[in-house]
């Protein structure tokens, strides 16, 4: 009995990281070896004169892409957090309507028009598209955040402060730990889908996994397409079954001993 | 000691609690009854200031409670809550060592005194000790919830309606247990409930509210004896009021010595009360029960008629 109970938690245990090192693997793959996939590419576009986009290496296109998103991702994360945070308190109570529309317009915003009005202000490059990437991204991440911070139990909230715990020792002890996988599902959410909008930074100059799919359009160019989305996929994959084993983790931190 | 005088509590328009006037002296356990909405929860929660009150003076040993600071007063009153709120993430033993670890405690102090406490209140700590609250039986989360609240030894305890979510026989078995553990502990207690029993069981004082003031207060006995009117009156069970009554008296205190007849068949404990006695007679159609020690040897016996004679003797000594 507890042999198969054993064997059954070790499956478990193992399970969770197959997904990430499958993805991971073959969006390893498919940066190194790109090049050397050249046949494969010359089939799908037999009349161009290059098949192979090639005016940066894929794993430098990659970095910048990991780089946007990631500092996007985390600008958010702080600023979502904490105004999620923030008005959930008694004092902030009064901006929680005004938090909620706001983060709500950011998404309704096409990340295409952020880019158009922010390049006249902020230039041509990276820096565009990072701020339409985070208007982009902030929403779920307040919107999990105010929602696990509404959602833990009054009784509990109540427990806190009767034991004598501080409003601090309340949010950093009870309330963030409890809300945490809601809060990481939104996360998770967020970048996810950035992953996928920071490809439009190609357009503004900000060099990425975005560039080989602009150019293969303005050049009619499918292998070019192919090339870019493909990757953009794998990493999105990677990224989102890193997400789902850290909340597996966290659920299950939370649950069971 | 807990004095309230002359509090009152208003929201708004609304006036929640009001003008009460209550003492509950040190060790004694104090109830508060009434139906729902009548500010029973409310007087309890200015104890420990979760809610300021508006009027009046509450003192902890002759104190003012806004002389203290409110974080600092609520890690030395302990507090129950019906749905226990114990942190779902939490381990039962670093649930029941919240307070002592919020107050510095060393981490072997914490852990001896949590060890002490579950085995106090019956929860094994190889079996209890690294569960979740989810694992948790309604009645064992809540012996966890009062471990918790007990924690830090503090000498005031609060408790609201902390048995209400129980099934009946749960509650009974904890009423029983709290009974016990408060005779050994002396905390002064202040208990929320609207079950009368469960009150009448525990209490030493007793205070009935309605609409947020005191109606009546006094020992169990006397309110039993005189209701001060028809609403008290019914709270404490109307006609049931002399079954009531008959529980909260035992039964050595009312036998008599051996007479010379022959002993009755039916035998009593004499730590039982003089209502299990009444039933007793019923069942066994006998108007004459032999009263026992707890070596089962006669020491006694109690006759219907003493029942009925010591119950008017009860109501004359009540008047004077």
């Amino acid at each position: 009995m507890s042999n198969s109970l054993g064997a059954a938690r070790q499956r478990q245990q193992s399970s969770p990281w197959l997904w990430p090192l499958i993805w991971g693997a073959l969006l390893l793959i498919s940066v190194v070896a790109m090049a050397s996939a050249e046949p494969l590419f010359r089939w799908i576009e037999p009349d161009a004169r290059q098949v192979i986009y090639g005016r940066a290496d894929f794993y430098v296109l990659l970095g910048r892409h990991l780089l946007v998103v990631g500092i996007a991702a985390l600008v958010t994360i702080i600023i979502g957090v904490l105004a999620g945070i923030a008005v959930t308190r008694e004092r902030g109570g009064d901006f929680l309507p005004l938090v909620g529309q706001l983060a709500s317009l950011g998404q309704t915003f096409p990340p295409v028009a952020v880019l158009a009005l922010a390049v006249p202000v902020l230039g041509f490059g990276t820096l565009p598209i990072i701020v339409a990437l985070m208007l982009y991204g902030l929403l779920p991440i307040v919107r999990n955040t105010l929602t696990g911070l509404q959602e833990v139990d009054p009784d509990i909230k109540t427990a806190a402060h009767a034991m004598g715990m501080t409003a601090v020792q309340t949010l950093r002890q009870v309330e963030l730990p409890l809300a945490a996988p809601i809060i990481l599902a939104g996360i998770r959410t967020s970048v996810t889908i950035n992953i996928a909008t920071a490809a439009l930074g190609a357009t503004v100059g900000a060099s990425n996994l975005g560039d080989p799919i602009i150019s293969g359009i303005v050049n009619g160019n499918m292998a070019y397409v192919i090339q870019g989305a493909l990757t953009i996929a794998l990493l999105a994959l990677t990224v989102d079954s890193l997400f789902e084993v850290l909340q597996r983790q966290l659920r299950s931190r939370l649950s069971t001993s | 000691m807990i004095e309230l005088s002359h509090v009152s509590k208003r929201f708004g328009e609304e006036t929640a609690v009001d003008d009460i006037s209550l003492r509950v002296a040190k060790g004694k356990f104090c109830a508060l009854v009434g139906t729902s909405g009548c500010g029973k929860s409310t007087t309890l929660r200015m104890i420990n200031r979760l809610i300021e009150h508006s009027e009046g003076d509450i003192l902890l040993d002759g104190q003012a409670i806004e002389v203290y600071d409110p974080v600092k007063l609520r890690r030395r009153i302990g507090y129950v809550i019906q749905h226990t709120g114990l942190f779902p993430h939490w381990s039962v033993a670093r649930n029941i060592g919240l307070v002592p670890r919020l107050l510095k405690w060393s981490a072997a102090d914490v852990q001896t005194r949590v060890e002490e406490l579950m085995d106090l209140l019956g929860l094994p700590v190889g079996e209890f000790a690294h569960k979740y609250p989810h694992q948790l039986s309604g009645g064992q989360a809540q012996r966890v919830g009062v471990a918790r609240a007990l924690a830090a030894d503090p000498d005031i305890l609060l408790m609201d309606e902390p048995f209400g979510a129980l099934d009946p026989i749960t509650r009974e078995k904890l009423q029983d247990e709290l009974a016990k553990l408060q005779a050994r502990l002396h905390k002064t207690v202040v208990f929320v409930t609207h079950d009368m029993d469960e009150a009448l069981k525990l209490a030493d004082h007793l205070v009935v509210m309605r609409e947020g003031r005191i109606v009546q207060q006094g020992t169990p006995l006397a309110l039993l004896q005189h209701p001060s009117d028809p609403f008290v009156e019914s709270m404490l069970g109307g006609l049931e009021r002399g079954l009531k009554q008959a529980a909260l008296t035992r039964v050595k205190d009312h036998m008599t010595s051996m007479g010379p007849t022959l002993p009755a068949q039916s035998r009593i404990p004499s730590d039982f009360s003089l209502r299990q006695a009444l039933s007793m007679m019923l069942r066994d159609h006998s108007d004459r029960l032999t009263v026992v020690d707890q070596h089962d040897v006669p020491i006694g016996e109690l006759s219907l008629r003493r029942i009925i004679k010591e119950a008017q003797l009860d109501k004359g000594s009540a008047r004077e």
